[in-house]
């Protein structure tokens, strides 16, 4: 063995206790050998204290441009309201124009967040044509509410959302329901429910809401977990949401650990998400809740991004002194659904994710 | 409404910063920076070079949290004021200009003079071996960052770089480490 594989063996415990005692021996008695390891040692500590301090670097770099630099906005995915269903033929190209209106003023509006970069000069520009439209977008939206014989007024923003606990508690999207008047949440087995928001952590963009009438979650058994621990690279993946009026599937896997511009509370997952998928569940293959959908990058089709479940289950921890803490909890028994065939597990899951509806006035 | 928790103590964000948690190191990132902008930038200073010396500033606390005795002896916002200040200060004086600075900070701490010192010295070494390591070019370059940094083993290191087998990949690291030597050291010591 060479010197420096026995001063690198030494640096990594990987001596036998019999090479150890030789080796302090030689280290005490033997000064150019000493003074040999001594110089090995401060140059290794050298390499990884400079790439340590190049990885936190790039880290403030990051958390920079989040928190002061202009440059990065969200793109988030809310399903703008339902226009192509009820709009006659006289609407049509006027009622296109309004859709995209909705989606890019979105885009616009959620600066907190955290996607598309400044560059990206082709969004950027479209949002901006797109803030003059909006006066007229919103005429049109009141034209067609009043032609509207369904019993319920069509809602301004449609998403997901899905069971935290037994309790009458659902999360969602905080994007979503961010100054909402009201909020009501609705699926195949609950009717239209009317919710009020808890909680909120604007900078995960999540919100906590409960159901009003606790007739509605009598009995709920809710069946998935929210994982406490970080999900792996590579595994399968799925999500329910309601993009369009009934639920939908998709699935993909989980292609890395950071969200875009690498934000360590986000996962990037490869599910094809659409508007309306703002706020449903990312599961594993075992039925384990690791993330809430939160938005897509526009310049790529099938990346998503969702909130991790290790920063939702902090967040919720952290707030204080409340009685309602205590009702706050996510759901911890063990999921019922591991051993179940997928088509199983989303059977069971389906009656606790939910379409959420967002109704503000102007 | 609930919240989650947002107002961080001191002693919060230095527990934080001890086992590298990323929304603490956000948190206090988000604090003290308009204090340090206004520092930077009232005394002859862009919003750029304030950028830098603010994480400079927050690099040197985060590395001293590393000490696991490490407790701060005054305010952190008086700490973090007084590192931003003994920067700045250190870079008029190298560009020649001096004078009165403008305050925004009631209290200054004088003792982490030997902080920035001890970091800027850090860095200076740091810079050495990676222009040292530049100047080995490839494949010693990576060859090192990949056993020493990146921990991967001989096996591994061996199949990326196309040898023969460990053992020659072990050979090729020893000589490429023993020229990163050369080029670092003034007169390194030779033991075989």
């Amino acid at each position: 063995m060479r010197t420096v594989d026995l001063f690198d063996n030494y640096l990594e415990g990987k001596l036998s206790a019999q090479e150890l005692a030789a080796f302090e021996l030689r280290m005490s008695s033997d000064p150019v050998f000493e003074k040999a390891f001594e110089e090995h040692k401060t140059l290794i500590s050298i390499l990884n204290s400079g790439n340590e301090r190049q990885v936190l670097k790039n880290k403030l770099k990051h958390i920079h441009s989040v928190q002061f630099g202009k440059e990065a906005k969200i793109i988030s995915i809310n399903k703008p309201e339902k226009l192509t269903k009820r709009i006659g033929k006289t609407f049509m190209v006027a009622a296109s124009a309004a859709v995209i209106a909705v989606i890019s003023t979105i885009a616009l509006l959620s600066t907190g967040g955290y996607l598309l970069k400044k560059q990206d000069s082709k969004i950027t520009d479209l949002g901006l044509e797109v803030a003059g439209l909006k006066s007229s977008q919103n005429a049109i939206v009141r034209k067609l509410n009043s032609k509207e014989d369904k019993p319920f007024a069509a809602a301004n923003l449609e998403g997901s959302a899905f069971a935290l606990n037994n309790n009458g508690y659902v999360i969602t999207s905080w994007h979503m329901v961010n100054g909402a008047d009201s909020i009501f949440i609705q699926n195949s087995s609950t009717e239209r429910a009317l919710t009020k928001i808890i909680f909120n952590d604007p900078a995960l963009d999540i919100a906590i809401l409960k159901i009003e009438n606790p007739a509605v979650s009598k009995g709920w058994q809710v069946p998935f977990t929210f994982n406490s621990r970080s999900a792996e690279v590579g595994e399968e993946v799925y999500t329910l949401g309601y993009p369009r009026q009934d639920v939908v599937y998709g699935e993909g896997s989980l292609s890395s650990l950071t969200g875009y511009s690498n934000d360590t509370a986000m996962y990037q997952v490869s599910i094809p998400v659409n508007p309306g998928n703002s706020g449903g569940p990312v599961l594993d293959s075992q039925g384990n809740i690791i993330g809430v959908i939160r938005g897509k990058i526009t310049t790529a089709e099938g990346t998503g991004f969702a909130v991790k479940s290790t920063q939702i289950i902090r967040s919720i921890a952290s707030v204080e002194g409340d009685s309602a803490k205590s009702e706050l909890i996510v759901n911890s028994t063990r999921s019922s659904l591991k051993k179940l065939k997928r088509s199983e597990q989303i059977k069971r899951i389906d009656p606790y994710v939910f379409n959420v509806l967002v109704y503000k006035n102007n | 409404m609930l919240k989650p928790k947002v107002n961080f103590t001191d002693n919060d964000f230095v527990e934080g910063l001890k086992v590298g948690d990323d929304q603490v190191l956000k948190a206090l990132y988000k604090k003290y920076y308009n204090l340090v902008l206004k520092l930077v930038v009232s005394n002859n200073g862009s919003s750029e070079a304030a950028q830098d010396v603010y994480q400079e500033t927050i690099i040197i606390l985060y590395e001293k949290c590393q000490d696991p005795e490490f407790k701060l002896s005054c305010q952190l916002q008086t700490y973090v004021y007084s590192v931003a200040r003994n920067l700045w200060l250190k870079h008029l004086k190298k560009h020649g200009k001096t004078g009165e600075l403008k305050e925004y900070h009631q209290d200054v701490f004088e003792d982490v003079s030997s902080d920035t010192k001890t970091h800027l010295k850090k860095e200076e070494s740091i810079d050495k071996v990676y222009k040292s390591l530049e100047e080995l070019g490839e494949p010693c370059a990576s060859l090192i960052k990949d056993f020493y940094i990146k921990k991967m083993n001989m096996e591994d290191i061996s199949e990326k770089f196309g040898y023969t087998n460990a053992d020659n990949a072990k050979n090729q690291k020893y000589k490429c480490l023993q020229r990163l030597k050369r080029l670092y050291f003034d007169n390194f010591t030779i033991v075989d």
